[in-house]
């Protein structure tokens, strides 16, 4: 079917319409059979031919009557006698004696007083006759088996009541599946991309469907695939960008030294190249920062936090060194062996981000303590405390976004801005958590927060 | 060898013309002649030739990529190379190393650091040996005249910086050699911050000799100390 609109209107519309037919269908051709049953059993006739045998000859002439009407008719009357039995000693149905206890107690008794005014009568639902003993012989129709009264063909009402049960679920289950299959499967597709994965598209049993459902599964794959071309353009712009940046600052810095030779040494000069620097390291940042998403795309190898940890503050403190940076130094403490499963560049700028920011604002002559211990729960944390000024707390979630800058932190500028925010996004391409905040010492405190990956 | 004062010669393959250019004009005062080619291709047949000192590579490059052309540069001869990489594509630099590239140079480079690595590099490849004897530790052997190094008389395909950095070790067995040493003498310039060069030239080194069938001799890592090459135990198994 070509759409839900019309599938939806089709099934509820036959499911309804089925039903309330089909209901209505059974209980006229049920009362269609009896009113024919009524109309072709002449009971007047039958009651004149016995009312005149049982006056002629008493009871064994009603007896007579009977067996030559059953013999002619079948069976499908009893006559029952004061006791309550058939005259033919044929079984009476329990229903029928149901309704003989009742008509019993409709009946005045017999030898007993009128109790209804005489303004009063009452339906007899049964036909009697009057011996001329004064016996009474009530006349019963029975639906007999063959009779034309039968219901047979028709099944009982509890089978039918089950079918119907099992019969309207399987239907409203397949049009239920019918429905809520796609639908899930359109969702789970949904949340993939929301977790950032564009890659997602729906399946394709739920693609190539006619409905509104296969309409909205391709719009939804479009929308992904978009999506996906708009960030890969996005990272692959910035990529180029930094990458077609270098040629010209290439040539710069070779034009300088030209010049320098040329002119001899000028403050110009100096303050062009140191510009220069800046902008190199810019955009080196720039390519660090875009290449995450490439890095997020490769497997992961096991590594070794504590040696990529001791690397970083190897590096970190030769860099005070051979710089000069005020008597600054870095001490790590870490007690565990953690190895875990890493895209270890990707960790491994991350950390030496954040240790160069807190080296660059923890005072002078001062230490970055840098801990390194196993997370509750496995994982593992690493944390880097300055005794710099910290930061304002309104400030502090800003912190990890790109180029955002304290701004009583005049005197630091040496970062490009992008080293936290490439931290950041290092550490949730792991799943981990990034965070920061000022301690009650003094000084910024940033920890580093790593699930276990890999197992399961 | 003439008496002068020699000119080396320099191969730039870089796909940026003025750039060339501009270095062309930079290195010509201090006695350095460069020859560019804007492509690998290119530079390879250059190279095929006519005779090079140094052979400055940029890695991104159209055509057949920077990396493509170390290797097959390698296969041939050993040249010494300095690679020119992107910044923060430490990758590259890695893989450079690793394919046998003596040093790296993220670019955009300031040129007065270009001409120090160039000068550090043909002067170590110009040296006359100070020591003509040879170093010998277990089935290890390294010859400094003839810049040959063995195992089990297999000689190593080594390049320049490994077997400096080889010579290094060699000399003292047993005892820590400080990266800053290494890179000083094997590199000829001063060890940087976050200057993974040494490590991956050291780890290229470990493998090819053990591809020689060399397990007796390892070379350890002693962290924030340096390197030390380990006599194996003679006879011993």
């Amino acid at each position: 079917m070509k759409s839900l609109l019309i599938r939806f209107f089709i099934s509820f519309w036959l499911i309804i319409g089925i039903t309330i037919g089909s209901a209505s269908l059974a209980g006229y051709w049920y009362a269609e059979r009896m009113r024919d049953a009524y109309d072709n059993f002449d009971m007047g006739d039958a009651m004149l031919d016995a009312s005149a045998a049982l006056a002629s000859a008493g009871r064994d002439g009603l007896i007579v009557w009977l067996n030559s009407y059953v013999e002619a008719r079948g069976t499908s009357v009893l006559v029952l006698d004061r006791t309550g039995r058939d005259l033919l000693n044929r079984p009476i149905p329990r229903s029928l004696i149901r309704i003989m206890e009742r008509q019993r107690r409709l009946s005045p008794p017999p030898n007993g007083e009128r109790r209804d005014p005489d303004n009063v009568r009452r339906a007899r639902p049964l036909s009697q006759l009057i011996g001329p003993d004064g016996a009474r012989y009530t006349f019963v129709l029975v639906p007999a088996r063959d009779g034309p009264l039968s219901f047979r063909g028709v099944p009982p009402p509890g089978i039918l009541l089950i079918l119907a049960v099992i019969v309207s679920a399987v239907a409203s289950y397949l049009l239920a599946r019918a429905m809520s299959r796609p639908v899930r499967q359109l969702s789970s597709a949904t949340k993939s991309l929301a977790d950032g994965d564009f890659n997602i598209r729906v399946a394709s049993s739920v693609v190539e469907r006619r409905d509104e459902l296969g309409i909205l599964a391709r719009d939804f794959d479009s929308m992904a695939g978009n999506l996906q071309r708009s960030v890969a353009q996005q990272v692959e712009l910035s990529r180029n960008v930094s990458h077609e940046l270098r040629s010209p600052l290439a040539r710069l810095r070779v034009a300088l030294e030209l010049a320098r030779r040329k002119t001899g040494e000028l403050p110009e000069l100096d303050r062009i190249d140191h510009e220069t620097e800046c902008i190199d390291k810019l955009i080196a940042q720039m390519l660090s920062y875009s290449r995450l998403d490439v890095v997020a795309k490769q497997d992961k190898n096991s590594t070794c936090l504590n040696d990529l940890v001791a690397d970083v503050v190897d590096d970190v403190n030769f860099e005070c060194e051979s710089e000069g940076l005020r008597g600054k130094f870095v001490r790590l403490e870490m007690t565990e062996r953690i190895t875990m499963l890493l895209h270890g560049e990707s960790i491994k700028s991350a950390v030496e981000n954040i240790m160069r920011n807190a080296v660059r604002h923890t005072r002078a002559n001062s230490d970055v303590q840098v801990e390194l211990h196993v997370r509750k729960g496995g994982g593992a944390v690493v944390v880097v405390d300055d005794e710099g000024s910290g930061v304002r707390n309104e400030d502090i979630d800003k912190l990890f976004e790109p180029f955002f800058r304290t701004e009583h932190l005049t005197e630091n500028r040496a970062g490009t801005g992008l080293g936290l925010a490439i931290a950041k996004r290092a550490v949730e391409i792991h799943g981990g958590t990034i965070s920061a905040s000022n301690r009650p010492s003094g000084g910024l405190r940033i920890s580093i927060e790593l699930p276990v990956f890999g197992t399961g | 060898m003439s008496a002068g004062p020699k000119k080396s010669s320099i191969l730039l393959i870089d796909d940026d013309v003025e750039l060339g250019v501009m270095l062309g004009d930079f290195l010509a005062t201090d006695n350095i002649s460069l020859t560019a080619c804007i492509s690998g291709e290119a530079g390879l047949t250059r190279i095929a030739d006519q005779n090079f000192d140094l052979v400055i590579l940029d890695l991104m490059l159209p055509g057949i990529n920077g990396l493509d052309v170390l290797r097959q540069l390698r296969q041939t001869s050993e040249l010494p190379i300095i690679m020119l990489t992107a910044r923060g594509d430490d990758v590259d630099r890695i893989i450079g190393l690793e394919f046998g590239a003596d040093d790296y140079l993220a670019k955009p480079f300031n040129p007065r650091e270009l001409l120090a690595r160039i000068k550090a590099i043909l002067r170590r490849a110009n040296a006359k040996p100070n020591e003509q004897t040879r170093l010998e530790l277990g089935a290890i052997c390294l010859d400094p005249r003839t810049r040959i190094a063995s195992v089990h008389e297999q000689q190593l395909k080594l390049t320049g910086t490994e077997f400096e950095i080889l010579r290094c070790l060699l000399k003292t067995p047993g005892e820590v050699v400080a990266k800053e040493h290494l890179s000083e003498t094997a590199l000829g310039r001063r060890l940087l911050p976050y200057d993974r060069s040494i490590d991956t030239h050291i780890s290229n080194l470990r493998s090819k000799l053990e591809k020689a069938g060399n397990n007796n001799e390892t070379i350890q890592n002693q962290r924030g100390k340096g390197y030390l090459l380990i006599p194996g135990q003679d006879h011993s198994q």
